[in-house]
C-alpha cells in the first residue's frame, strides 16, 4: 500500500500541473486577498455580518475561498483518473496480483490527498512568507475539503470505468457541485436537504460540525472499496 | 502428495453466458501443470479467478490450503504473469521491476534487478521505456516480475505465444530450471508440442469443462474402443484388391485398408488385429519390411476432446 501510495504522489507532483495549481493558487490568493484587504467591508458583507475575517486571517480565507469555488473543480479535472486509468489501461491487473484491491484504493488515495495537502500546504507556506500570517481554522478547513473532494472523485474514478467520461463528468460536477451547495444552504426547498448534509459547506461555519465532510468521505471511500472488490478487472 | 492449488467446482458466468462451468483440478507441488484450451475456452478466466483479477460465479478453490476468500495472504507466495497488455508501459524497464518488486516486499539491490533482467534474457534492457521493447522483450519482463519476491507457484499466461522459436526455448529451459529449484509452474498454452515436452501433468479445457486430465502419456495412451492405424511397407506393394483378398481368406476385421504408392494404410478394431494381418502378408507371398502404427499426439487428445 505504501508504494502505491508513494508512486501516487511522486507521479502527481512530477507532472507539470502541479507547479501550475501551486502557481495558480498562490497568485489567486495574493491578488485577491490584496484586494479584500484593500476592500475589508466587501468580503465580510459577503460573509453576511457574523463571521467576519480579521486582517490577519484575510489571504488565507482567499485560498479557503478558492477551494470551496473552485477546490472541486480542480480536484475533479485533475485527480478524475485516480482509479480507471488503472482499469482502463489493466495495469490494475498487474496490481491486484501481488495486493488487495483494498490496499490499492487506500495507496492511491492517500498518495493523491498528499499530493493536494503538499500543493495546499505551500501555497499557504508562500502565503505566510509573505503576509506572516497563517489561520489554522481555515488551512484545516481546506484540507478537510480537499478529502472530501478526493474521495468523492475516487468514488467516481472507481464507477465510471472510461477516463474521457470521467473527465467531462468531473468538470460538470466541479462547476455544479459548489452552485448546487451554496444553493441548498441558502434556499429552504425539501429536494435540496440531502445536497445541504450531505455536500461539505454546511459545516464549514460549525466548528463542532467541521469533522462530518471526514465522515462522509471515508463513507465515499468504503464504497469504492465495495465497488472495487466486487468488479471483474 | 502436496496440491498447492486446489479448484472445486468453480463457475464463471458472464451476463448469462457459462464460461467455465464446474472445473475441478489439483496442481500438485514442483510439478509443472501444463493448461490447454481452443481460444475463448476459459483459460485465461480461470487464471483471473485464481489470481483475484476476476471474481467466480459460485463453486471454491484453495491455494496453499488457504481458502479462495482469503487469497490475499497468500499473493505473496505467488508470482503471476499476465497478458503484456496490463504492464506500464511508460515505465523504464528496471522501474517497472523495482516498482513491482516493492509490491512484493522484493528487497534485492539494482545489481539484483540487473541480474533478474539477464536471467530472462533482457540484458541491457533496464533503461529503456517498455513501450519501445520488442512484443518478446515484454513477454520476458512480464515473466521478470512474476519471479520477484522469490514466489513458490508461478502462474505464466502463454509465455511463449508469438515468440520467436530461440526466445521460445530460452523460455522453455527457464520454465524447467524453475521446476528443477522447486517451484510449482501452472502455464497455459497453445503451443501442444510445448506443453508435452515440459508438463508434467495437463488439463484439456473445452467449452468451459475439463473435457481430459492427467500426464501427456495417460492422455495419448489410445482409449479402449478406439481405431488403430498403421502402414505396411511390403515387396510387391500390397495393393487395396489384395487387402480385400486377405481379408474375405482369412477374415480379418479390417476397417479400412488402401494400398498406396510406397506403402499401404490400414485400420483395425484392435491391437490384436495388427500380428493376424501381418501373419496373413507374410503368408500370402509379400515380404513385410515396415509396420508403422500411428502414433497419438497431444494434438489427436485435444482436437477430440
Amino acid at each position: 500500500m505504501v508504494h502505491v501510495l508513494k508512486r501516487e504522489f511522486i507521479e502527481s507532483f512530477r507532472s507539470v500541473r502541479s507547479a501550475l495549481i501551486i502557481l495558480f493558487l498562490t497568485l489567486v490568493a495574493y491578488y485577491s486577498s490584496r484586494f479584500f484587504q484593500n476592500n475589508q467591508v466587501l468580503i465580510n458583507q459577503f460573509l453576511s455580518g457574523e463571521n467576519t475575517v480579521s486582517i490577519e486571517d484575510v489571504y488565507a480565507t482567499a485560498i479557503s475561498f478558492i477551494i470551496m469555488a473552485f477546490g472541486s473543480l480542480f480536484v475533479f479535472s485533475i485527480s478524475h483518473d485516480i482509479v480507471n486509468s488503472e482499469t482502463e489501461s489493466r495495469t490494475i491487473r498487474l496490481l491486484v496480483t501481488k495486493i488487495s484491491r483494498g490496499q490499492i484504493l487506500l495507496g492511491k488515495l492517500l498518495g493523491v490527498i498528499l499530493f493536494w495537502w503538499a500543493v495546499i500546504t505551500i501555497s499557504y507556506i508562500v502565503i505566510f512568507a509573505i503576509s506572516g500570517s497563517w489561520s489554522i481554522n481555515f488551512y484545516t478547513q481546506t484540507l478537510v475539503l480537499l478529502f472530501y473532494f478526493i474521495s468523492f472523485t475516487m468514488l467516481i474514478s472507481t464507477i465510471i470505468s472510461k477516463t474521457k467520461l470521467s473527465m467531462f463528468f468531473g468538470i460538470m460536477l466541479g462547476i455544479a457541485l459548489p452552485v448546487l451547495n451554496v444553493a441548498a444552504i441558502e434556499i429552504d426547498k425539501w429536494y435540496l436537504i440531502p445536497a445541504k448534509y450531505l455536500l461539505p459547506f454546511y459545516y464549514n461555519d460549525q466548528l463542532a460540525m467541521s469533522f462530518v465532510p471526514l465522515i462522509i468521505g471515508t463513507a465515499f471511500f468504503i464504497l469504492s472499496v465495495f465497488i472495487i472488490k466486487r468488479r471483474d478487472l | 502428495m502436496e496440491n498447492i492449488v486446489q479448484v472445486e467446482n468453480l463457475k464463471k458466468e458472464y451476463s448469462n453466458t457459462a464460461v467455465l462451468k464446474g472445473i475441478n483440478l489439483t496442481v500438485n507441488k514442483g510439478e509443472v501443470f501444463g493448461f490447454v484450451g481452443h481460444n475463448g475456452a476459459g483459460k485465461s478466466t480461470l487464471i483471473h479467478i485464481l489470481t483475484g483479477i476476476v471474481n467466480k460465479t459460485s463453486g471454491s478453490f484453495t491455494i496453499f490450503d488457504t481458502p479462495d476468500n482469503e487469497l490475499n495472504t497468500v499473493k505473496r507466495k505467488m508470482g503471476v504473469m499476465p497478458d503484456i497488455t496490463n504492464l506500464y508501459h511508460h515505465m523504464k524497464g528496471y522501474n517497472f521491476l523495482k516498482y513491482m518488486g516493492e509490491l512484493t516486499e522484493d528487497k534485492r539491490s539494482k545489481a539484483g534487478y540487473t541480474e533478474l533482467l539477464k536471467k530472462v534474457g533482457l540484458e541491457g534492457a533496464e533503461d529503456q521505456k517498455i513501450k519501445s521493447y520488442s512484443f518478446g522483450m515484454k513477454k520476458k519482463i512480464s515473466i521478470a516480475q512474476a519471479l520477484l519476491g522469490d514466489p513458490e507457484l508461478i502462474i505464466l499466461d502463454e509465455p511463449t505465444s508469438g515468440l520467436d522459436p530461440e526466445s521460445a526455448i530460452y523460455i522453455r529451459n527457464l520454465i524447467s530450471e524453475l521446476q528443477k529449484s522447486g517451484k510449482t509452474i501452472f502455464l497455459t498454452s497453445h503451443n501442444l508440442d510445448e506443453i508435452e515436452r515440459i508438463s508434467d501433468r495437463v488439463g484439456i479445457l473445452s467449452n468451459g469443462v475439463i473435457k481430459k486430465f492427467g500426464t501427456p502419456e495417460e492422455l495419448k495412451k489410445v482409449e479402449e474402443g478406439s481405431n488403430i492405424g498403421f502402414s505396411v511397407r511390403t515387396i510387391p506393394l500390397l495393393t487395396t484388391e489384395k487387402i480385400e483378398e486377405l481379408r474375405a481368406l482369412y477374415q480379418l476385421n479390417i476397417i479400412f485398408g488402401e494400398g498406396r504408392q510406397t506403402s499401404s494404410r490400414l485400420i483395425v478394431k484392435s491391437e490384436e488385429d495388427i500380428p493376424k494381418i501381418t501373419k496373413a502378408i507374410v503368408d500370402s507371398g509379400l515380404s513385410l519390411y515396415e509396420v508403422k502404427i500411428d502414433e497419438k499426439s497431444l494434438e489427436d487428445v485435444f482436437m477430440n476432446a
